[in-house]
């Protein structure tokens, strides 16, 4: 179980020595930096198969043996496990592999795959900060490096964003240090109750939301999404919109467990939440070319995911992690499609007799991303409603209202694009401006072999979905446990709490 | 509150909110950038009070005060730490900032960033394929050859 810790270590070393090990030899480099990610993978399902009780209990790993809340833990229960397991599997799908990647940039990967594994698994607020700015260097950088000037002045932007949104972070963790005294989450979370249960905490939280919502692409903090979305890679693009923002929006929300009480913590996310469905989904409407109108939507979803894990208690947990997990497998299969449909959508016209079998798989990843039953993306929706509803308050209200307004939104942006894919050939002239076409470029098949296996897994959970419905469950309310979080991390606390109970 | 204590914490304050009031008036992005080390300047050193006591003194026992250990006042050393990394961080983030700017300055020539903005998203529609390119080679001058392919692409929408 003490071997998680080389989930953080393995890449981060990975990521300094590759750089010196190359100037003796690139190839041994470049395995260097693939073999620490397949470590990862044997590392992560090795405790998984190890430790059956995972599903039921988490672990507190205490690193160097120091104890909480004076030493710093990593917290391992199926959410962070999960999650870990995802950041190397997602990595490894889209690693450079051109041969002409230089060896700053698979670096730079590995930076990023150790740091966003030690932001999902620290149960330490500090350590927590510090690993979401590592992966924000790591982020600009990769950006950065595409070469192109649009890049380098879409990175700069972000960068801008993002610093400032973490300075935010660091002011709300200072008022949380104030008034609390410790920095350890589960010890945060026995205290929370009397302590930040205020005004101050409700601003230490709005200050963390600022900052962690800039990767998660929350609503006034997202202007740099289809700037970078647009000028780098689609496989950079796929990873930052998979993997990523939905890291950023775990994090918020086991936050937003463990240490904020107040309902108008809530309340925020949910206005929040909502206005970047609104806005995402009209500007994605308005939309010229396909990354952009991918961008745009993902913020729109984005919006989604915040509504859902705004709504108090189980329901709401079941709801956001269905859309997190459905939104994290969609989008980047979208993305890979898209590298072979760069261009304005008029380009696309009779893109359908080309290829039809990318454009078969478009339709059954678009269909479970409006959530047309029976696919996973209906479900997830579903349970958005049902959560929904089961509040009263007007904010949630009109999120109902929100969201099949959003959804017929989505209907008419991606049914446009369905339709002029099957346009005959013919009718194009006219719309066309012979200037501004980019040639249409051919599928990677790395690229379709991602999609196709993410429309063969959507059809799988259909298929499967008693067992995918237990296993959400599970997940929602492990994560929604607050008490399990400070038992697991302080056993000697809840057994005192226990006997002073009786 | 001491005299003294009102004065630090105004003047961390301070700093904060002319950094702030820097990134959001500032049009160059040289001084957005210095604005952001202003802002990150003060929210340390806001940090750094938090755990400041004004009789205090350095975290460290000696041995002839383990008899009196109540009398004694410490400064926490948890914000000393925190701040340390966070001024860590900040001067990494500086440098690639600065370093970004370098390149931002070679290829578009300008620092202003309503400029640096327009031709991003100028770029980014020809890269996607829904502005026509540059006549870069055209008779024209660079700019305003760009200035009227803008304003054509505005037109268009």
């Amino acid at each position: 179980m003490d071997n998680i810790v080389l989930l953080v270590v393995l890449p981060l070393l990975a990521a300094f020595l590759m750089p010196v090990v190359a100037r003796s030899s690139e190839v041994l480099a470049r395995t260097l930096g693939l073999s620490v990610l397949f470590i990862s993978i044997a590392i992560i399902l090795n405790v998984w198969n190890q430790s059956g009780q995972i599903d039921s209990q988490a672990v507190s790993i205490a690193i160097g043996g120091f104890l909480p809340p004076l030493g710093i833990n990593f917290y391992v229960d199926q959410i962070s496990l999960f999650f870990a397991l995802a950041v190397p599997v997602m990595v490894l799908l889209f690693w450079p592999w051109n041969r002409s990647t230089s060896i700053r940039e698979y670096s730079l990967m590995m930076l990023l795959t150790a740091s966003a594994s030690g932001l999902i698994l620290s149960g330490d607020l500090f350590n927590i900060y510090v690993f979401y700015e590592l992966l924000a260097i790591a982020s600009y950088s990769l950006v950065a490096i595409q070469g192109r000037a649009a890049a380098v002045a879409a990175s700069f932007r972000y960068l801008l964003m993002g610093s400032v949104g973490s300075v935010m972070m660091l002011l709300g963790i200072a008022i949380i240090y104030t008034q609390t005294g410790t920095l350890n989450l589960a010890h945060l979370s026995l205290l929370a109750p009397e302590k930040l249960n205020n005004i101050l905490g409700l601003g230490s939280f709005a200050l963390i939301l600022t900052g962690m919502g800039v990767k998660a692409e929350l609503f006034p903090v997202n202007s740099w999404v289809p700037e970078v979305y647009g000028s780098v890679s689609s496989n950079l693009a796929a990873l930052m919109a998979g993997l990523l923002s939905k890291l950023a929006v775990i994090v918020i929300v086991r936050l937003l467990i463990l240490l904020f009480p107040q309902p108008e913590a809530l309340q925020l996310m949910a206005v929040l939440g909502i206005m970047g469905v609104i806005t995402g989904e009209l500007v994605a409407w308005r939309a010229k070319d396909f990354v952009r109108m991918l961008s745009f939507s993902s913020i729109g979803q984005l919006g989604l995911v915040f509504l859902a894990f705004s709504i108090p208690g189980e329901m709401g947990m079941m709801a956001g992690i269905a859309i997190v997990l459905h939104h994290m497998v969609v989008k980047p299969a979208l993305f890979m499609l898209a590298t072979g449909w760069r261009g304005s959508l008029e380009n696309l016209s009779g893109v359908a007799r080309r290829s039809p079998f990318a454009v078969l798989l478009f339709i059954v990843l678009i269909l479970s991303l409006l959530g047309i039953p029976p696919l996973p993306g209906f479900w997830a929706k579903y349970l958005l409603m049902v959560g929904l509803s089961s509040q009263d308050g007007s904010i949630y209200t009109l999120g109902m209202f929100i969201v099949p307004v959003a959804m017929i939104i989505e209907i008419a942006y991606l049914f446009r694009l369905v339709m002029i894919m099957y346009r005959k050939e013919g009718d194009e002239a006219a719309v066309n401006n012979p200037d501004i076409k980019v040639a249409p470029q051919s599928h990677s098949k790395w690229g379709l072999a991602i999609a196709a296996s993410v429309a063969a897994m959507l059809i799988a959970i259909v298929l499967q979905l008693q067992p995918a419905s237990d296993k959400l469950v599970s997940l929602a309310s492990q994560l929604s446990d607050r008490n399990q979080y400070i038992s697991t991390v302080f056993p000697q606390i809840h057994t005192v709490r226990m006997q002073s109970i009786k | 509150m001491p005299a003294i204590e009102v004065v630090l914490y105004s003047g961390a304050i301070g700093l904060s909110i002319i950094g702030l009031a820097g990134l959001l008036l500032l049009n160059n992005v040289f001084r957005m950038l210095l604005a952001l080390v202003i802002l990150e300047a003060g929210v340390n050193l806001l940090l750094i009070l938090s755990g400041f006591r004004l009789a205090g003194v350095a975290p460290i026992l000696l041995p002839e005060q383990m008899s009196n250990l109540s009398a004694i006042v410490m400064n926490d050393p948890v914000p000393q730490a925190l701040v340390l990394t966070a001024i860590v961080i900040g001067v990494g983030v500086q440098a690639l900032g600065l370093a970004m700017i370098m390149r931002i300055k070679a290829q578009y020539g300008t620092l202003n960033m309503l400029k640096i903005r327009e031709q991003l998203e100028f770029d980014l529609a020809v890269q996607s394929g829904v502005a026509t390119p540059v006549s870069a080679h055209s008779p024209v001058s660079l700019a305003s050859g760009r200035e009227r392919q803008l304003s054509n692409h505005k037109d268009e929408q």
